[in-house]
């Protein structure tokens, strides 16, 4: 076992963990973040994604030893109490949520870009969703929602 | 779920080194991004010597001729890096286009180029560049060409000891440069063919030109005789076309004839062509 602190979604978390175990584990079984999903656990579907220092990894292929000292963020950080953050309700009023396997892991990269670019291009939003796969909305409810949450955006947390 | 494994964090290069040379059965982890996926699939190791905390393996220098990128730089990084957008524009290029952004952000360099995949996007541009790969060992320390390092698909000549800690690129003023590559989503194991090219012309002659062919070939190759024949030729179609010629035969000299050649070779033309061929030609 191997003791590991970081900060998650704002919070400073430790945690004892095997030295072999990834991060989808540790935050899905040990920390019950059960939003981030584990589709494909090769690197190839995206529904894994974290935020680590504000940029999209897999968490599938992230030993947890190695965020030690690092900002780990899940979709969890975005709403407010009862509040969801406008990204969020963008994506229900375009559509783009439908059997949600996928969401947690869009709302997290559509927010990552709208950290960089205010104002992204649809080339910029679909760069950014390209590690990740929805079997469901055709992309393109998605790509409107990143697109009209981005005049409303604001960073959650400050 | 991944094998069990001893996970060291090293702090610096040389405590890297260090443990490398003291623990048998130890593996490198960088990005883990093909590392990670291996291990899942059944591969074992002792110890992972995670080379994250080595703050000497990232970073990039410019010496006057050449950059030299550390190791652990990710492909996020080298394609928002200014310096190598200016005068490695196709390394830039091929680092964007890996994978995704995911991948991009968590892979890096240094694994590109140890796990050596035919298809390895980083290595087409630096074979233009002719990058020198510097591997140090707590012995020392020695630079190979590029070249030479890779000697297979997966195969390099890295010691068991060693760690790739920087590679080292022709800085190309002047030229005109880029990377193209024709791939179908990352995920799947269909063939593809990758392109790096560095032109320099002037009223119409071909001064220096460099290519560099990726995933048609066990190893990304330079086709030095086409390259050969272009420089001093004027830029016209005749010229061209059999420069073309000569690394079409090339690329089946060195790998026979596969059933993939059938879709590859017409877009290893059409693409040599045009990036040759410029404005002149079409
Ligand atoms: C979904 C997916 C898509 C991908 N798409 C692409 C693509 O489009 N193009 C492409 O080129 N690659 C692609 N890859 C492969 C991979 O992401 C790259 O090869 C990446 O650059 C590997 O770097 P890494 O830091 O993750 O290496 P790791 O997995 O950490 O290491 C790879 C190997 O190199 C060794 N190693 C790492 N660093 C060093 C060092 N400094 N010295 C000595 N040995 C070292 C490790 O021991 C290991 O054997 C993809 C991978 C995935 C999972
Ligand atoms: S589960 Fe991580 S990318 Fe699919
Ligand atoms: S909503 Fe079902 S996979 Fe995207």
């Amino acid at each position: 076992m191997k003791r590991v602190g970081f900060t998650l979604n704002g919070k400073t978390t430790t945690c004892d963990v095997e030295e072999n175990e990834l991060l989808l584990h540790t935050l899905r079984e040990r920390l019950s973040i059960a939003s981030v999903k584990e589709g494909c656990s090769i690197g190839e579907c995206g529904t894994c994604t974290v935020l680590i220092d504000n940029e999209p990894c897999y968490a599938c292929l992230t030993l947890t030893a190695k965020v030690e000292g690092r900002d780990v963020l899940t979709v969890e950080y975005l709403a407010h109490a009862d509040l969801l953050h406008p990204l969020q309700e963008s994506f229900i009023s375009h559509g783009a949520v439908q059997c949600g396997f996928c969401t947690p892991a869009m709302l997290l990269v559509g927010y990552s870009l709208l950290l960089k670019h205010r104002q992204p291009t649809d080339e910029q939003i679909r760069e950014a969703m390209s590690g990740n796969l929805c079997r469901c909305t055709g992309y393109v409810q998605i790509i409107e929602a990143i697109k009209d949450a981005a005049p409303v955006f604001i960073h959650s947390g400050s | 779920m991944l094998p069990p494994f001893s996970y060291i964090a090293v702090h610096s290069k040389q405590e890297a080194l260090t443990s490398l040379a003291s623990l048998a059965g130890a593996a490198l982890l960088a990005g883990g991004t093909d590392l990670l996926v291996r291990m899942k699939k059944g591969e074992t190791h002792r110890y992972v010597i995670d080379l994250t905390g080595a703050a000497e393996l990232s970073g990039v220098k410019d010496r006057g001729g050449t950059l030299r990128i550390g190791s652990g730089m990710t492909h996020a990084r080298i394609g928002a890096h200014p310096a190598i957008a200016k005068t490695c524009g196709g390394l830039a290029a091929a680092c964007s286009a890996v994978g995704s952004p995911q991948v991009r952000n968590m892979g890096t360099l240094g694994g590109n180029l140890v796990n050596a995949s035919p298809a390895a996007d980083s290595i087409a541009p630096l074979l233009v560049h002719n990058a020198v790969v510097t591997l140090e060992s707590i012995d020392g320390m020695r630079s190979e060409k590029l070249e030479r390092f890779i000697t297979g698909p997966y195969r390099t000549t890295i010691g068991k000891h060693e760690i790739l800690t920087s590679v080292e690129a022709d800085t190309l003023a002047g030229y005109n440069e880029g990377y193209r590559r024709v791939a179908k989503r990352a995920g799947w194991a269909i063939s593809r063919l990758s392109l790096a090219w560095a032109l320099n012309d002037a009223d119409g002659v071909f001064k220096d030109v460099r290519i560099a062919v990726g995933s048609c070939t066990p190893v990304p190759f330079r086709p030095r005789e086409a390259e050969a024949f272009l420089a001093g030729k004027g830029r016209e179609r005749p010229v061209v076309e059999e420069a073309v010629k000569m690394v079409l035969d090339e690329i089946r000299r060195i790998s026979g004839m596969r059933p993939s050649f059938a879709y590859k070779l017409p877009v290893v033309r059409d693409l040599l062509l045009s990036v040759l061929g410029g404005d002149s030609c079409s």
